[in-house]
């Protein structure tokens, strides 16, 4: 049937693909400059953007995409850990979908190297995410009129689960960083001297490179464990089950987040995380894929330390003996890499919800 | 997250196709099944020579799942836990409610939050006994009515993994189920054992034996004259013998008796919703989908159009408490039940199922007069006995597997 099932074993592939040749210099790592122009077409983008914001989307009809991904917040999660789906926790922090569209990898460990369709489709029907039946999703969305025209209208037809995968990766494409400084080439001087240090000194273009600044490659930075994913239940139920259906060995007594190995299996890559873009994090802290950092000063500290603690860690990160002038400047070079919010109407689905379905008329004589 | 991911794929492949004909390879095995039955069935069909009725014995106990006390103790309390499910809201005994019946009363059963279920919630009292289960009798264990019922999508909507989660993390259970299944970690397949212990102990013998089989076993004053005057029409005039006989009441096997498509589904959109999700979780073909307009039961299974509209017939102990009645809780009194009947199987409007052709010739008006009728109901009232109740036991609390001590060892040692 052509069915394609997205282990996480099959990002592998993916992701040997990227660049192999490590090298130090700055200028053979791909230039940080701003990001392509993505063709959206409106109307399914318009559909996409009823379905993330609507609840009626999860299994039980009380969370919805934007329940974790907050406009607010950079369409990152509020709280260092995600909350989960009702009676759920969740053990990682939930990224910002601003530029998820450009990337080529999702999740903080890379397990899904194919496309958004897949990502949404993951989150929909996920245990702690949402939960959700598809089949049930789609008799919920034909019983609402508004979303019969608008799947008509964005050229679907008849809605179907198929076509709500669709339609949400189109509307996630319109999330985009928007009037970042960087990208308008408005730069006070102070970013502009952060900028010569994350190519230069700093070293951090070794990881977050290309217009995302990230490699969308694994690695070890030894940032500590969130003990709150171990010490509340709530979120540690959520882990044993990721880890279970991951296949982790061993994975009762596991006491760290495994990262990337859950797509190898191989030790070396146990505590490795992809490469986060770096951009609009003014609004998404806090950060790190458990939201152990809570400000931008913070990362610069923590990699002005030689980052952490991890036999795995990279050989990239050693102390960068910045000056506290030199951490100021590069914090403000990674706040300009943040442009509008982007929380009007644009992006968010502000219309009210029908509060319940109703009936299709003529039941009996109409065809289902 | 397992099956949920699996059979989505499957079934995004299927809408992708827009039921491009490709019939699922596990209905084609369920129907195989079906169709061994359904001989059976039609055997069993000859109206004269019907078992007459017998008192209940002894529940059933597979020698898979023996029954101890230990595990009819961890059985009760999974039961009552609604955490047993998909977002800890919705467990068994939230659709089967002791002070309803075991079931729960209204015609169709509250659903998973957000949805409403199609069908009448059946009382599990009793259910140890029935080798199909369901109206439409698509389950042949407690067992494997367990599973289904905590993971459908409109009932407990739970999955495995997170589930089993849960239960390691609750440290009452993890002691519970060493010590009745020997295992480190809760396994989601001893849940189902131990749920299935805990019911076949709900039955309707001992302190809660219904009159009827009081009377059975010899006990002339455990039913009234007029009650007796119900029984032999009960077994005569009425017919209600062909298919309500034995030991179990029914005869377990599966008929069309008229029963009428409930209303609810013209005027409620979110019972038309889980209506068409019910024709694909229950492999129906594309043009199934687009037509149905009632529950075909046992057609979704056997896949014969003769089969469309039929059920099991129901089982008649502890009635009185089990309100509304048939698959779809279309009547709410014994009262209409009886009056259903002695029209030839239609309701007060002359509604009757979609498919007549397949309705069951043993249904025919009965012609009983008021008197007739009253004494019937008297009958039916002798299917009861006391109100079997329970206190709800309280949920074990969870508590973090690590201590904090372990935590910073094990990042010291990173
Ligand atoms: C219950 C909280 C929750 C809900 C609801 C939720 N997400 Fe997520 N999402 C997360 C978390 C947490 C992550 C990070 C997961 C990981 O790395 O393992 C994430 C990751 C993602 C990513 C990957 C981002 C990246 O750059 O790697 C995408 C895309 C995404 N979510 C989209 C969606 C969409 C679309 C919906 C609605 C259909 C949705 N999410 C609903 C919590 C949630
Ligand atoms: C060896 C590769 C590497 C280098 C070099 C590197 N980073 Fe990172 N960076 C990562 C990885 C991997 C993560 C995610 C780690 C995690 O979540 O546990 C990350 C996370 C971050 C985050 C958090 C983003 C978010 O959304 O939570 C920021 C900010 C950051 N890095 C900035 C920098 C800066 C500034 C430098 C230079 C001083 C730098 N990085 C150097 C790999 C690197
Ligand atoms: C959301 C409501 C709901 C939940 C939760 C639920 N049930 Fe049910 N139960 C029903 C309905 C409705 C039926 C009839 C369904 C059908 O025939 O398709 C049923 C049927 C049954 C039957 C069949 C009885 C017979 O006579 O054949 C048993 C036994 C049963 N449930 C036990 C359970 C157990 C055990 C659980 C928990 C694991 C459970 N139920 C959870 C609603 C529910
Ligand atoms: C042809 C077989 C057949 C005959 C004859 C028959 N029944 Fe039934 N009975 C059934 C079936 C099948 C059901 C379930 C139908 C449904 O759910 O749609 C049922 C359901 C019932 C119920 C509802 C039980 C519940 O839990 O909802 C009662 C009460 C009942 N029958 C009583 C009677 C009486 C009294 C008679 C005689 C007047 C009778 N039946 C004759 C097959 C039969």
């Amino acid at each position: 049937m052509g069915v394609r099932v997205t282990t996480g074993r099959t990002l592998l592939a993916a992701v040997v693909g990227f660049g192999v040749a490590l090298s130090v210099q700055a200028a053979e790592y791909p230039n940080i400059g701003p990001l392509p122009q993505l063709k959206i077409n409106k109307a399914k983008a318009e559909l996409g953007k009823r379905l993330f914001f609507d609840k009626r989307l999860s299994g039980d009809a009380a969370v919805s995409c934007a329940t974790c991904h907050v406009p607010e917040k950079g369409y990152a999660g509020k709280e260092a850990l995600s909350p989960g789906y009702p009676g759920n926790g969740h053990f990682r922090n939930a990224s910002s979908l601003i530029n998820a569209a450009h990337r080529k990898v999702w999740n903080w460990d890379g397990r899904i190297g194919t496309n958004l369709n897949d990502m949404t489709r993951e989150m929909l029907t996920e245990d702690y995410t949402m939960n959700m039946d598809m089949r049930i999703m789609q008799e919920r969305v034909k019983q609402d009129p508004v979303y019969v025209k608008m799947f008509k209208d964005a050229g679907y037809g008849e809605p179907s689960n198929g076509s709500v995968r669709k339609a949400i990766p189109e509307y996630l494409k319109t999330l985009t960083s928007t009037n970042a400084p960087f990208d308008k080439g408005r730069m006070s001087a102070s970013a502009k001297r952060g900028m010569k240090l994350f190519k230069g000194k700093a070293g951090c273009i070794r990881c977050h490179s290309g217009p995302m600044m990230t490699d969308q490659r694994a690695h070890n930075t030894g940032v500590p464990e969130n003990f709150d994913v171990f010490m509340d239940p709530m979120n540690h139920q959520a882990f044993i089950a990721f880890t279970m259906f991951q296949g982790i060995p061993n994975y009762m007594n596991l006491k760290r987040d495994p990262g990337y190995f859950n797509v190898t299996l191989l030790e070396e890559d146990m505590g490795k995380f992809l490469t986060p873009s770096l951009r609009e994090l003014k609004y998404s802290a806090p950060y790190m894929h458990n939201g152990m950092i809570k400000t931008l000063a913070g990362v610069v500290d923590f990699y002005n330390q030689g980052s952490g603690k991890d036999s795995n860690k990279s050989e990239m990160l050693k102390p960068l003996k910045l000056s506290g002038k030199e951490k100021k400047d590069l914090v403000a070079f990674l706040e300009a890499l943040s442009g509008d919010k982007l929380t009007s109407d644009k992006h968010v689905w502000k219309q009210p919800y029908p509060s319940e379905y109703e009936a299709i008329a003529n039941w009996t004589k109409v065809r289902n | 997250m397992r099956m949920k991911k699996l059979t989505l794929t499957l079934v995004a492949a299927a809408v992708a196709a827009v039921f491009a004909g490709c019939q699922a390879t596990p209905a084609k095995q369920e129907s195989a099944a079906a169709s061994a039955e359904m001989s059976a069935a039609k055997m069993a069909m000859k109206p004269s020579g019907s078992p007459p009725l017998a008192p209940l014995g002894k529940a059933p106990i597979p020698p898979d799942n023996k029954l101890t006390p230990a595990k009819v103790e961890l059985g009760k309390l999974l039961f009552f836990d609604p955490r047993i499910g998909g977002d800890a809201s919705t467990g068994c005994s939230t659709c089967h409610e002791p002070e309803q019946g075991w079931a729960w009363a209204e015609d169709f059963s509250r659903g998973y939050p957000g949805t409403v279920h199609w069908r009448n919630s059946q009382s599990i009292i009793n259910s140890a006994y029935y080798p199909r289960q369901f109206w439409a009798g698509s389950a042949s264990s407690n067992e494997k009515q367990a599973k289904s019922a905590a993971k459908g999508g409109v009932a407990g909507n739970g999955e495995d993994d997170i589930m089993e989660a849960r239960l390691a993390l609750i440290p009452e259970y993890r002691k519970r189920f060493k010590e009745v299944f020997g295992t480190e970690w809760p396994i989601i397949d001893d849940v189902w054992h131990a749920i299935s212990a805990f019911e076949r102990t709900m039955n309707t013998t001992g302190k809660y034996e219904v009159p009827l089989d009081k009377y059975l076993k010899g006990d002339k004053s455990a039913l009234s004259k007029q009650q007796v005057r119900g029984m032999a029409l009960f077994n005569g005039k009425g017919g209600c013998i062909n298919c309500h006989n034995g030991e179990l009441t029914t005869d377990t096997d599966f008929h069309n008796i008229g029963v009428p498509p409930n209303k609810r589904w013209e005027e409620d959109g979110l019972a038309q919703i889980t209506f068409r999700f019910e024709q694909y979780a229950k492999g129906q073909t594309e043009q199934g989908y687009r037509s149905a307009k009632s529950d075909w039961g046992f057609y979704y299974r056997s896949k014969n159009k003769w089969d469309k509209g039929k059920f099991r017939t129901a089982p008649l102990r502890y009635i009185a408490y089990t309100a509304p009645y048939m698959h779809n809780g279309v009547f709410y009194t014994l009262e209409e039940v009886i009056d259903f009947y002695n029209r030839g199987g239609f309701d007060e409007e002359g509604r009757t199922t979609l498919f007549p052709k397949n309705k069951s010739a043993m249904i025919k008006p009965l012609g009983l007069t008021d008197q007739e009728k009253e004494d019937l109901l008297a009958f039916l009232e002798a299917f009861s006995g006391p109100e079997i109740t329970m206190e709800k036991p309280e949920q074990p609390p969870y508590a973090p597997l690590f201590s904090m001590a372990e935590l910073k060892a094990a990042q010291e040692a990173k």
